[in-house]
């Protein structure tokens, strides 16, 4: 009731104004003529009476101010004013206004995009029931090789963590999901199949839109064959039938019933059209770690049951890969939350990236601080007329920061703008399912967010000039027409060269990625990627689980593929360059100096022509050809890496691995996304050939759950329409193997190197949006400077000095700060840089050519912002400049 | 400062306003003679002090207003107590007599 009374007035007060104040004047006049009208019943003259009454009422005015201090709402309204006031300011000098809400839109924008990442990776919650219950585990080992992070767990750590962990529900899955062909009675589509166990979709807390999960039963090994349909497969090959529930669909060439339905618009760590069983073993595909675990607290239960009833369980194994080649190492587990198991590798890009943002941030303001002393320093004299009328030294310092605030709000508001197309740009350059969460908008908190930098920013470049007003000597301020101090002078440019450092660091970070990327794509390949055409079919399908019929079929298409015309080479191989490819470890040497030592190499089963294919040079011994076949003589080729890590580069043809298997070439290393050693996006990883018609069935069915292969074909020249004729190659053999698409070399080395070129174009955005920053800045400083001195100039033009001279003593002012900026900078990049080192390859940290390029484009674009400005000089006449005094 | 006058205490204007009010409905200058009289000359309420209190208090729901003809004929505006300026005057009564029996004690006690 009271409060409704107080909102009343104040509503009252702000908006029937006019009515309130007649009121006001009403009353306090009746007053007045009240005491008059008794004055002159008493026998006072009409006129004294009228002036003694006003007296004693103390100045009409007066009381009213009095009244209206006291209002409700008095002092909204006085901030309502300075408001106005503040508008009408930013309105008479529209191009400093643009200028700053410019600014403040990029560098607003720049973090509200960043920003709108770093929160759906790391700060909002997964779109599930209590995401806080849900983890996967993290293996610390302390020893000589030490580590902590997510490993994939095999199949006896599954077993141990589904039957002796009774604190969690516990799920496993495959680690990525795998390419299968989906057959319907119209046509053969290769959709994305997803593998995962029992309780999966309980650890998300997804509930089937029809249907159920997996059982138990059909999660054990040759257990039934069922499948899970996403939405979006349910909706567009099924046209959403609801009764396909316990309907059979012809998957893998096998009919798998359909069990359940998901819901649209899920978010599901591993994504895919279509999910399968696991089936997970101890033997198998469960012998090594191919599997990736997540977990839900059970209720009741706590995180630190969990973690001590996982390390008794995995500790009792017999065998434990963490322990081999790491003598008296420590290990134990422990759970971590499953966004940041997920998030783990993106995490420190997202907040490198946040910090460039921050660096903008900060050069933007020192920018706008520059700007807002020179627009406070050109009102000194109106702020001196106003002191000296009265107003506080708080009055102008509010109205100062009132204008900050609203040009801060005002860039915010553009900035949001600016974040959200920059986040749609941004998305769009990502590749798909580059990050793990459904989507990254603009919500709430990133909304907060960038409100509460706007706040920020208008503090930082508010601070300075309102710190001048306070040391303003009224006098001085009135009398002269304009004041340049020097010591305002010397902060201005203090900010420039803190900006510029801010520059320097950036650039040369998106430099030394710039020089990585280029060092990964520029790396010799080891083959030619040129004329070359490659598809990748899935053949984790029943009709090819024996090896008679997967030859038939890469022998049959092959050949079919050799018949198009301009196609000079055709082959197959289980993977191709650029991509990972299977790791085959426990290779044993068999004779020579190295028998009995073991090795760890790729294993890639190849079509003799696969490296006439590719043009990989064969450097000793021979290649594949057709008389290897399932009968004969088991050999391999190996290439050069494998050749110098385990035959200390002596020559291995004639040499025997696995027993019986006959080293018979070497060939070229080629660069492959590695498998075994991450240690670069590219590498050459030890690897081994073998020919695809001596691989036996039962590795057949285990490889091609995993990979997909390629068919690869080289043309002498451009083809007309060759996909669609490689297509029909493949159907003249089998008409419901479809292709999953089709890539040159070339797209296979973008997909690889996704990550790298996004941390490029991100970053060298930033660094290009900082140096168009540090240009204005150094702008902005030499014109101001030109504008306060032509009186100066015009007198030394006068005394003999040339426009030329005056130029160079006006511009070397901005240089100057550009040069401080630029050394410290460079001890800046010393320091922070070093944080880059795991980022890059081929490059060091203090690389001398990006240093030396950050220096040259810097002192480009620094010699064009001092220069531009002091061209106004040689319009300066001396004669005119002088009279106008 | 006259001989006449004392200084009003914090507050003390709020309860000389609502007490004058008591009675009946006043106008600005009709609550300043009130308060005059009834302190026998101690308080003079000046308008710079008076017209602030009496919006302050109006909007703070104590006291209501309505436009009205002065004894001679000119238009005022009228004060009178709302129902919670009637309580308010009862608590600021109660609250001032515990005050200035406090006050009268401590200034006995030497």
């Amino acid at each position: 009731m009271k409060l409704w009374i107080r909102v009343r007035s104040v509503l009252r007060n702000l908006f029937q104004k006019q009515h309130v104040e007649k009121q006001l004047d009403d009353e306090v006049r009746a007053y007045a003529d009240m005491i008059a009208d008794e004055r002159v019943a008493a026998g006072m003259s009409a006129s004294e009476a009228r002036r003694t009454a006003l007296a004693d009422l103390g100045g009409a005015e007066q009381v009213k101010q009095a009244v209206r201090d006291r209002r409700a709402g008095a002092g909204m309204e006085i901030l309502w004013q300075d408001a106005r006031y503040g508008l009408r300011q930013l309105a008479r000098n529209p191009g400093f206004t643009v200028t700053v809400v410019l600014t403040l839109a990029l560098s607003i924008g720049a973090n509200t995009a960043i920003f709108s990442i770093v929160n759906a990776l790391m700060l909002k919650s997964l779109p599930y029931a209590h995401p806080e219950r849900m983890g996967t585990i993290y293996t610390r080992i302390r020893g000589p090789i030490a580590s902590d992070e997510r490993h994939h767990v095999n199949g006896e750590q599954w077993e141990l963590l589904r039957d002796h962990v009774p604190a969690l529900i516990s799920a496993v899955s495959g680690i990525r999901p795998s390419g299968v062909n989906l057959e319907t009675r119209s046509h053969a589509q290769y959709v994305r199949a997803g593998r995962i166990s029992e309780h999966y979709l309980d650890v998300l807390a997804i509930h089937p839109l029809l249907g159920r999960n997996f059982t138990k039963a059909e999660d054990l090994p040759h257990g039934t064959k069922t499948a899970i349909l996403s939405y979006g497969l349910w909706h567009s090959t099924f046209g959403s039938n609801p009764n396909i529930l316990g309907k059979a669909i012809l998957l893998k060439g096998e009919p798998y019933t359909v069990i359940g339905v998901l819901p649209e618009g899920l978010t599901i760590p591993l994504s895919a059209d279509v999910y399968t069983a696991l089936q997970p073993s101890r033997d198998g595909e469960g012998a090594g770690t191919n599997f990736e675990a997540i977990t839900r607290l059970r209720d009741g239960a706590t995180w630190q049951e969990a973690d001590a009833q996982i390390n008794r369980a995995w500790s009792l194994r017999t065998n434990r890969y963490e322990l081999e080649d790491n003598p008296g190492a420590q290990v134990s587990y422990y759970s971590v939350p499953l966004q940041k198991g997920e998030t783990a590798t993106l995490r420190p890009q997202a907040l490198a990236l946040m910090l460039a943002a921050g660096f903008i941030l900060l050069i933007a303001c020192a920018n706008l601080a520059g700007l807002t002393l020179v627009q406070v320093l050109r009102r000194t004299p109106e702020i001196a007329t106003r002191l000296a009328l009265g107003a506080s030294r708080w009055h102008i310092q509010k109205q100062l920061w009132i204008e900050n605030l609203l040009l801060a709000l005002l860039g915010g508001m553009v900035g949001v703008a600016t974040g959200f197309l920059a986040l749609r740009g941004l998305i769009a350059l990502l590749p798909e399912h580059f990050l793990p969460v459904a989507d990254v908008s603009l919500d709430g908190g990133v909304l907060a967010f960038t409100f509460l930098i706007s706040l920020l920013t208008s503090v930082l470049f508010g601070m300075l000039p309102t710190l001048t007003t306070r040391r303003l000597d009224l006098r001085s301020a009135i009398g002269s027409r304009m004041t340049t101090g020097s010591d305002h002078l010397r902060l201005r440019q203090a900010l420039i060269a803190g900006e510029v450092a801010l520059t320097v660091v950036l650039l040369a970070a998106a430099g030394l990625l710039i020089r990585t990327l280029i060092h990964l794509q520029t790396l010799p390949p080891g083959f030619n990627p040129n004329g070359v055409m490659t598809a990748t079919a899935s053949l984790d399908d029943a009709r090819y689980h024996d090896a008679a019929a997967f030859r038939k079929l890469l022998s049959e298409s092959t050949a079919a593929m050799r018949q198009i015309p301009g196609v000079e080479q055709a082959a197959v191989g289980l993977s191709l360059p650029y991509e990972r490819s299977l790791i085959m470890g426990g290779i044993s040497i068999s004779d020579g100096k190295e028998a009995g030592q073991k090795a760890m190499a790729d294993e890639v089963y190849v079509t003799p022509d696969y490296f006439a294919a590719l043009q990989i040079p064969v450097l000793a011994g021979r290649s594949f050809t057709d008389e290897d076949g399932p009968g004969t003589q088991r050999v391999t080729i190996v290439n050069r890496e494998f050749a110098r890590k385990f035959f200390h580069n002596a020559n291995p043809v004639g040499r025997h691995i696995f027993e019986d298997m006959l080293i018979v070439g070497v060939v070229e290393d080629v660069a492959m996304a590695p498998g075994i050693d991450p240690i670069a996006p590219l590498t050459n990883e030890s690897t081994m050939y073998v020919p695809a018609t001596q691989m036996e069935s039962s590795q057949i069915s285990v490889v091609h759950v995993w990979f997909q292969p390629s068919w690869i074909v080289r043309t002498s020249g451009p083809v007309e329409g060759l996909t669609a004729q490689m297509q029909h190659a493949l159907a003249s053999v089998d008409p419901n193997l479809p292709f999953s698409g089709f890539y040159s070399m070339k797209d296979l080395l973008a997909k690889t190197l996704a990550t790298q070129r996004v941390e490029v174009a991100l970053l060298g955005a930033m660094a290009a949006l900082a140096l168009i920053l540090s240009a204005v800045g150094i702008f902005a400083l030499v014109a101001n400077i030109v504008a306060q001195k032509t009186r100066e100039i015009g007198i030394r033009m006068a005394l003999g000095s040339t426009a030329r001279q005056a130029m160079v003593h006006v511009g070397a002012t901005g240089a100057w700060s550009a040069v401080v900026g630029l050394a410290l900078g460079l001890v800046l990049c010393a320091g922070a840089l070093r944080a880059m080192r795991s980022v890059l390859y081929g490059t060091s940290v203090y690389d001398s050519r990006t240093i030396l390029a950050v220096v040259l484009m810097l002192a480009t674009v620094t010699v064009i912002a001092a220069i531009a400005p002091t061209l106004r000089i040689s319009r300066i006449d001396p004669a005119q400049t002088l009279r106008e005094e | 400062m006259g001989p006449k006058q004392a200084n009003l205490l914090q507050g003390t204007l709020d309860l000389l306003i609502l007490k004058a009010l008591g009675a009946g409905e006043l106008h600005g200058l009709g609550v300043s003679r009130r308060i005059e009289q009834m302190t026998q000359g101690t308080f003079l309420v000046k308008p710079g002090s008076l017209f602030p209190a009496l919006h302050r208090m109006e909007e703070a729901g104590w006291l209501s207003s309505v436009w009205g003809e002065s004894e001679n004929n000119r238009r005022a505006k009228y004060y009178r107590l709302t129902r919670a300026g009637k309580s308010q005057l009862e608590v600021e009564t109660e609250q001032w007599a515990t005050v200035a029996l406090a006050m009268a004690n401590a200034l006995k006690a030497t």
